[in-house]
């Protein structure tokens, strides 16, 4: 008989330590889940800022070539820069070469754009008026959007690294295979701080 | 274990809390709708502006706020106002309807920073048009007063709003808290001191709560506690 009690209270035990083990990590997956969500909403922000700055460049392109017809290469790396952001994939958040070189494409769009605001320099007329005025705060906007919402990436990407890094949730994620991979960061463009700015 | 355990997560705790603080110090939320750390507007413009932008929060919803500084010191002016604007939480929770016109003296810098919700309302071209063909030229002739008034009218003008021509007559001054206010305060005191006596440490839970509110809950009756912008708006040099 107290043999049997005793067999009794190590099942118990070894139960409870079982469910324990099993409601901790299906937290832990939930909550990975949930900061991969979080992470996956922030993305679907910078893509929206970067599809506001792709629907702009048509329009810029067109003010600036009726006053400026002579700056073609300008124009044509704009253009091009602008089709190769259209090549790359649609959500590379969980893969880092496919996140590179996304973002080389975004800030190769950058560049080609703010050369083309250094070449509009030339022409006092065009510069002055209105409409292109209104196209430069919109693009500058934009810009602005696209760096604040890679900042709240960032944050959102930093939070689900360590969270999935640290103990003893790096083993839930260990388990999940591929579906937890650790998110790529965006890092400072190279060469951002000699960037043109662009004022007034 | 366990100990350990605690310790860990105390250590992320405070680790988490100074990161969240970042590197940038931000003053804290204004109490006011128009602040001026920069001795940049006379008083009454300052107060008479204030008065109107309240009363154009009570009748529309949104909040607009002016905040005159210094400077950004070494952070870049974007930066610096997308982050105030989050850590201030402009406008109402859920709708990020706030809109701040930031100045800052010593940079000769201005920036026009839209909540999200607001974008609709003034998209950056309009903020931009504000800033360089209102704000700035006067800044740009010695008339502070007048830059920032008539910018902040513009804006409530782009809001839907309207306010009366260079004049507070219809919005009184550092309005004083109205009998039903006065009543509410009241009795919500009554009921609190009730509670201290009957559950004291629920009391001192909700002290602190409200305490740790009040550090970043925007600006007085604002109910704010939700603002967050994208980036949008404009910004300007005089």
């Amino acid at each position: 008989m107290p043999i049997r009690k005793r067999t009794n209270v190590a099942g118990l035990v070894a139960l409870g330590v079982l469910l324990l083990i099993v409601f901790s990590t299906i937290g832990t997956y939930n909550k990975l889940i949930q900061l991969d969500q979080g992470v996956q909403a922030q993305w679907a922000q910078v893509e929206n800022a970067y599809q506001r700055r792709q629907d702009l460049v048509p329009n810029l392109v067109a003010t600036v070539k009726g006053a400026a017809e002579f700056e073609k290469s300008t124009f044509t790396a704009v253009t091009e820069a602008r089709a190769k952001v259209g090549q790359t994939t649609a959500n590379p958040t969980g893969d880092p070469a496919q996140f590179a070189k996304a973002q080389q494409a975004q800030d190769g769009l950058s560049a080609a754009l703010s050369r083309l605001l250094v070449v509009v320099e030339k022409y006092p007329d065009l510069k002055a008026a209105e409409n292109f005025r209104d196209l430069q705060a919109q693009l500058e906007g934009t810009e602005n959007r696209i760096t604040v919402e890679r900042m709240r990436f960032n944050e959102a990407a930093q939070a689900f690294n360590s969270r999935r890094d640290s103990f003893p949730t790096n083993l839930v994620a260990g388990f999940s295979g591929a579906r937890f991979q650790p998110k790529s960061y965006f890092k400072a463009q190279a060469g951002a701080e000699a960037a043109p700015a662009v004022k007034f | 274990m366990k100990r350990v355990l605690v310790f860990l997560l105390v250590t992320l705790l405070l680790v988490a809390g100074s990161l969240a603080q970042g590197t940038l110090s931000l003053p804290h939320a204004p109490t006011e709708r128009v602040t001026d750390t920069a001795g940049f507007l006379s008083e009454p413009t300052r107060r008479a502006l204030s008065a109107q932008l309240e009363a154009h929060q009570r009748a529309s919803g949104h909040q607009v706020l002016v905040w005159v500084g210094k400077t950004t010191g070494v952070t870049p002016l974007e930066d610096w106002t997308v982050r105030a604007f989050q850590a201030w939480r402009v406008g109402r929770k859920g709708l990020d309807d706030g809109l701040v016109l930031f100045l800052f003296a010593e940079d000769r810098a201005a920036r026009i920073e839209v909540g999200y919700g607001l974008e609709a309302q003034v998209p950056d071209a309009l903020a931009s048009r504000i800033l360089r063909d209102t704000v700035i030229p006067r800044l740009q002739a010695g008339d502070r007063d007048g830059a920032v008034t008539e910018g902040a009218k513009q804006i409530i003008v782009a809001l839907g709003g309207n306010i009366t021509p260079g004049g507070n007559t219809n919005a009184p001054e550092a309005q004083p808290l109205s009998g039903v206010q006065i009543l509410l305060l009241t009795l919500a005191g009554i009921g609190f001191i009730v509670l201290a006596i009957r559950n004291p440490r629920l009391a001192l839970y909700l002290l602190m709560i409200f305490a740790r509110g009040g550090n970043g809950g925007g600006s007085g009756n604002s109910g704010g506690g939700g603002g967050k912008s994208g980036g949008g708006g404009a910004s300007g040099k005089w």
